[in-house]
């Protein structure tokens, strides 16, 4: 009985590997140049690490068994860090808050963004709003809407009509919001606020209606929350089946993403609702051009800012002069060399000028560059001189 | 020319030398050419250009080099349809793709998305927990992380979004809007498995969380599945530190999977036996098909590419009937490697195999190139892609047929550049 039994594990083994090769062996001969897996839970594929190569990348195949840094967090430290909470309510805080104080929260702190009553119009995300109703199937109606050129509402995605789950708009809250100040409200604060955007998209909470000043939201009572669209997601997540669900759904992207076909010759590509309409060439009707920086193609110099970093004086100090005034290894006295700068200036302005334009000992006229006019030497000696001075 | 002669020669003198050559040579060449292939002489190469006649900058002048000053115009360009109301907190930058070469792309040309503006991290002062169901919960300082061994790979990253103002109908008239959520680096930091292997991941451990430390908090959900296969904590893009817009100074890098899972300004990682349903991933980043229901943990970007070359920003004004010239593009798949790319210049009746050029990595930009000799013909260029998972770029009808038009995300539907008589490039679908 042993001796079947490890027979049939050895026949076990050796059929299950040889089909690993041969899906492996399949895949790298027929579909790419590496060496893959089938079957990875997005749809994808997986490569395998092997003998210090993984796809066209080289490895450190040495053992990095023992490899250990940082240090263990302490209990306090994850206290502070570990405030998430899930759909189940696990990890929500204790405290409370009312609709009424909501309200007024709401008005002072959100509705500059999000609109009177959660309603949106202020363009960003509208929190309450839309048709819940649901068709024979439990899927929410208005969200089969599809949108061609204005022609039908779109659908709304509102705390009522599109989220899972309600525990995600208190930790949200919480942690992001209010835009400008995240983190600034009390969990209170925070249960009030997810109060009156629950109370505005008219839900219930055991059968109690939370459209009342007086409703007081909590843990106890936010795990209890049931939005509409709970059911309104794929694939499912939940459970221990969830990996294998996802792998599956995934793994049938023709039926569950979209996936092509690759003809080669005479393809034919009909489209609409019965699948038969000849597709046609569709142009822009409102093309969208407002974008910032404004679309430009030149290799040309950028226009000159106003008030720029480098003065108009220090450019041309920096092409015509800077050689031998950087430093007093050329003999020439160094901009930003108090001393030197003085004895210069023991000449008077009027005769530093003069050498400048004309030349003295070593150095040419104009620095040599003949393209410089009086005025732009003179603004370059001022900058040297300002450049220079002693610092009190 | 002897010596004396040109010691006499001031530079001034020495142009008009060159000039008055010039036109002699140009008289001399009229009398034997025939006049309709009588080339004017190029002014850049008679005379002496500005660069060569000064001094250049300082060899170090710019000790964190800048591009030239001419390609100031290749830059990120936003619009407030991408935007809260145009408040630019929330909002995303596109990446100049046709001014793109090979797979990598500039740091300072990445697309950026932020849900709560650029965040500033003083790299002293952050930390990264991992805890949850791991036998030991530790906490890292930069300097720890980069102490475990590192990896280094090139990947794409893409906003789901990329695409998403086209669902409808074709909406924007340049590549860089239309595709330009999307860029290409080499990224360097830990795999996370190294560091898993040593905290002991609890086997009832199924799910990963990864939360941010900026004032989005942005949290996602990921299997640890995918977490042991290849996910990545990463610190360096194309061998510097990450810029601030890409999460400094740490990110997850999930490779192929949307940009948004790929967590910036990373703060924590929980492991538990439950997803967490966090607000981008419930509210937004799911995909709401034409059924009513929407996909949830949308993980990998699909088989996808681009027409880089011609393009709106790049057209083929300038060519001659019979010109041979190279249309190249860009593919990339999130659920493995490209194998191939065709190409169809009549609107994908009729399609011929491009070629793959350069680098051909898992989860990497892919170039792919065709010669074609230019007629100066009205096409319907398109190029659809396919990888080794087995997957083909869908056309517009056929990934309309499954997911409708109100899906935001994922869109990888075959994109049609109609290029005119005249050589210019727009923005068109075909579809029913």
């Amino acid at each position: 009985m042993f001796k079947l039994d490890r027979k049939l594990v050895t026949i076990g083994m050796t059929l299950a590997l040889s089909s690993t090769l041969a899906v492996a062996a399949a895949s790298s001969a027929e579909l790419g140049v590496y060496k893959s897996k089938p079957g990875a839970i997005d749809g994808g594929v997986t490569y395998p690490r092997e003998k210090g190569n993984y796809t066209a990348y080289k490895y450190n195949e040495q053992s990095t068994k023992g490899v250990s840094f940082g240090r263990p967090a302490t209990a306090n430290e994850i206290k502070a860090w570990d405030i998430d909470a899930l759909p189940d309510g696990t990890g929500l805080p204790e405290g409370e808050g009312s609709v009424e104080l909501g309200d007024e929260l709401y008005e002072a702190q959100c509705a500059i963004c999000h609109g009177e009553f959660g309603g949106g119009g202020k363009g960003y995300p509208q929190l309450a709003g839309g048709n819940q109703d649901k068709d024979e199937n439990g899927i929410v109606k208005t969200l089969k809407n599809q949108r061609q050129y204005g022609k039908t509402d779109a659908p709304k995605r509102t705390v009522g009509t599109y989220w899972p789950v309600a525990t995600t708009l208190f930790t949200y809250i919480r942690d992001a919001m209010p835009y400008a100040h995240p983190k600034s409200l009390s969990n209170d604060e925070v249960y009030a606020i997810t109060a009156y955007i629950l109370a505005q998209n008219g839900l219930e909470i055991d059968g109690e209606e939370m459209d009342d000043d007086e409703f007081v939201l909590n843990k106890e009572k936010l795990m209890k929350v049931v939005l509409p669209n709970r059911n309104g997601f794929y694939p499912n997540i939940d459970g221990p089946n969830a990996q294998e669900d996802i792998r599956a759904f995934f793994a049938d992207r023709a039926k569950s993403i979209g996936a092509g076909i690759r003809c080669m010759k005479d393809c034919k590509d009909p489209g609409g609702q019965d699948g038969k309409t000849e597709a046609a060439v569709v142009k822009i009707k409102y093309e969208m051009k407002d974008v910032v920086p404004p679309y430009a193609y030149a290799k040309d110099l950028p226009p000159e800012t106003e008030g720029g970093s480098i003065s108009k004086a220090e450019k041309m100090y920096d092409a015509s002069c800077k050689l031998c005034h950087a430093n007093d290894t050329m003999g020439a006295p160094a901009v930003g060399d108090a001393n030197s700068w003085e004895s210069v200036m023991n000449k008077g302005m009027d005769e530093v000028l003069v050498n400048a334009i004309k030349g003295t000992g070593g150095m040419p006229p104009k620095g040599g560059n003949m393209d410089l006019s009086d005025a732009d030497v003179k603004e370059i000696v001022e900058f040297m001189i300002n450049s220079s001075k002693k610092k009190h | 020319m002897n010596r004396e002669t040109e010691e006499k020669l001031t530079p001034v003198s020495r142009r008009d030398f060159f000039k008055k050559t010039a036109s002699v040579s140009a008289v001399a060449a009229a009398s034997v050419m025939a006049p309709g292939t009588l080339l004017a002489d190029d002014e850049n190469i008679i005379h002496h250009v500005k660069w060569g006649t000064t001094l250049g900058d300082e060899c170090n002048s710019n000790p964190y080099g800048v591009p030239s000053l001419y390609e100031h115009n290749v830059v990120r360009r936003t619009s407030a349809l991408m935007s809260s109301a145009g408040d630019m907190h929330a909002a995303i930058s596109m990446t100049p793709l046709h001014e793109l070469n090979g797979i990598i792309v500039p740091n300072g040309l990445h697309f950026t998305r932020t849900h709560n503006g650029v965040a500033h991290v003083d790299p002293n002062k952050w930390r990264l927990m991992i805890h949850g169901l791991v036998e030991k919960p530790i906490v890292l300082t930069l300097d720890e992380l980069k102490r475990y061994p590192s990896e280094s790979r090139i990947l794409f990253l893409e906003c789901p979004s990329n695409s998403a103002a086209e669902w409808k109908g074709p909406q924007f008239g340049t590549l860089q809007f239309v595709k330009g959520m999307m860029s290409c680096s080499e990224w360097t930091g830990v795999r996370l498995k190294t560091i898993l292997d040593e905290l002991g991941l609890k086997p009832e451990a199924k799910w990963m969380l990864a939360e941010g430390s900026d004032g989005s908090e942005m949290s996602r959900t990921l299997p640890v599945e995918k977490v042991l296969d290849d996910v990545m904590i990463v610190y360096a893009q194309n061998g510097e530190a990450l810029r601030d817009e890409q999460g400094y100074p740490v990110r997850l890098m999930a490779p192929g999977w949307e940009a948004n899972l790929c967590v910036k300004w990373l703060k924590r990682l929980e492991f538990g036996d439950k997803p967490w349903y966090a607000k981008e991933e419930t509210s937004k980043y799911t995909a709401l098909t034409a059924s009513g229901k929407a996909i949830q943990h949308f993980y990998a970007l699909e088989t996808n590419s681009i027409i880089t070359s011609p393009c709106p920003e790049i057209p083929w004004t300038d060519l001659k009937k019979g010109d041979l010239v190279e249309i190249q593009g860009l593919a990339w798949s999130g659920h493995g490697t490209i194998r191939g790319v065709d190409i169809s210049f009549d609107g994908g009746k009729n399609w011929v195999e491009a070629q793959l050029k350069g680098l051909v990595l898992p989860k990497a930009w892919t170039r792919f190139s065709y010669m074609y000799k230019y007629e100066g013909k009205p096409l319907l260029l398109q190029s659809r892609s396919y990888d080794d998972s087995d997957n083909v770029q869908p056309t517009v009808n056929q990934e309309k047929a499954v997911v409708g038009v109100e899906g935001v995300y994922h869109r990888n539907a075959i994109q049609t550049w109609a290029v005119n008589a005249k050589g210019e490039v727009s923005n068109v679908q075909i579809r029913s």
